[in-house]
């Protein structure tokens, strides 16, 4: 299959492709071509648009083959580009919206306070995923490649099991579809209706984003590590 | 959609359990309970609150008109009747009537229209009212930051009220989190901005 038709399938993959340093632009070359030139996994990237487009996808056999550091990788890219781009642009945003506001200013502000309230919980989380979750999971990965512990990676290995984090591995959309149902709902827009619009569409293709991340995180990364995880008990 | 809840009460078992079958063929609908037996049925009735009671007048007969103050009002209940013959139409005031001699489809039209009915009645009930002066008021204790506890305690209600009002609060307006009811809260003068910590 062609890498542009995949596109033309659904361009929420677009910033998909960007996170696996594929740019726009390659005419009629195909899936398999494009990842052979920017070295990318070709399994893993078929899973991973996979499982974005489809809800329902779970792939079984191919997870075994998918290297763990590749998947990792990919998550923390995602979570640096939420946070530095996506975030930040819908902040950026508001605040312009709040700048140009005069009778309306108090109601942007309630916005931008709640949506500053939303960012340190994603921050929060993405901080705990990359500080506790995923040194933990390439522990995983190393103990099963070397098929040995180390003093370091078995303290890891111990002060942690992925069932925790399947457990507290809560919604952070909540908040966010929180939002975009008082801005929709309950109150009236600002004079400049066209950035307040394009406000909540940002707000949505957010949530749908998050989304399609938190389907890897539970359908793809936490099977794998619990099948490793259960491989290091038959091991030792 | 919400589910609709049914009561079959007919003595024949083989009307019940006819009945039921055809039933399933309805989507949404849950029979809650089949009851053959007279006696029973106003409790019945009354511990289950169905949505609809389809009934053989003669389960009913003298009752009948108790039966339909005290429940189908009081209850917002649909009641349909089974009977033999025709004449029960000018002796009951049912919202629908089936006959032993309707075959499956006039059954399914006539109950499907009681439940789209129905259905689209609760619809709007939970998503198209506003809060209630008492769902205000916890609102309000809400956004002040509260906990459940604390909110039953000031009020002189049970935290399982407060839990449950929360709950109805959540589906009326679209809104879960605590910070987002908050700002219902301001947007609607249920408290002022300065109030919140």
């Amino acid at each position: 299959m062609k890498m542009a038709d995949v596109i033309q399938m659904n361009y929420m993959l677009i910033p998909v492709i960007h996170r696996f340093g594929i740019e726009l632009g390659f005419g009629d070359k195909t899936v398999d071509q494009v990842c052979e030139e920017n070295e990318v996994d070709l399994n893993f990237f078929l899973q991973l648009v996979n499982a974005y487009h489809d809800q329902d996808y779970f792939p079984k056999e191919e997870l075994q083959s998918i290297p763990v550091r590749e998947i990792v990788a990919y998550l923390k890219m995602t979570h640096a580009s939420y946070l530095n781009n996506t975030v930040t642009d819908i902040e950026q945003k508001i605040k312009s919206l709040e700048l140009e506001g005069n009778e309306d200013k108090k109601y942007i502000a309630l916005i931008r306070n709640f949506f500053e309230g939303y960012k340190s919980e994603l921050t929060e989380h993405i901080m705990r995923e990359e500080d506790v979750v995923f040194p933990y999971v390439l522990a995983v990965d190393e103990i099963i490649k070397s098929e040995q512990f180390t003093d370091k990676n078995k303290k890891v290995f111990e002060s942690f099991s992925i069932e925790e984090y399947e457990e507290e591995h809560d919604d952070v959309e909540e908040k966010l579809m929180d939002l975009r149902t008082i801005m929709i709902k309950y109150v009236a827009p600002p004079a400049n209706t066209n950035l307040y619009h394009s406000i909540i569409q940002d707000l949505f293709r957010l949530e749908e984003d998050l989304n399609y991340h938190s389907r890897i995180e539970d359908k793809v990364l936490i099977p794998k590590i619990i099948l490793m995880e259960k491989s290091i008990k038959n091991l030792f | 959609m919400p589910r609709i809840s049914i009561i079959i009460a007919e003595s024949t078992c083989l009307i019940r359990k006819g009945l039921s079958a055809v039933i399933q063929k309805l989507g949404n609908v849950e029979i809650l309970q089949s009851v053959s037996n007279k006696v029973e049925l106003c409790d019945i009735v009354n511990r289950l609150k169905p949505d609809i009671l389809i009934a053989n007048s003669n389960m009913l007969d003298s009752d009948c008109e108790d039966l339909k103050k005290h429940f189908i009002t009081a209850n917002k209940m649909s009641l349909v009747l089974i009977s033999e013959d025709k004449s029960i139409e000018d002796k009951y005031n049912a919202d629908a009537f089936i006959h032993y001699k309707d075959n499956q489809s006039k059954i399914l039209d006539v109950l499907e229209e009681i439940v789209n009915r129905k259905a689209e009645k609760k619809r709007t009930n939970k998503s198209n009212e506003t809060l209630s002066s008492r769902e205000q008021n916890i609102l309000k204790h809400i956004a002040l930051g509260l906990t459940n506890k604390e909110i039953a305690d000031q009020l002189f209600i049970s935290i399982h009220t407060v839990v449950t009002h929360r709950k109805n609060i959540t589906q009326k307006l679209g809104i879960k989190s605590v910070s987002g009811l908050t700002v219902y809260a301001i947007l609607n003068n249920l408290i002022t901005m300065d109030e919140v910590k």
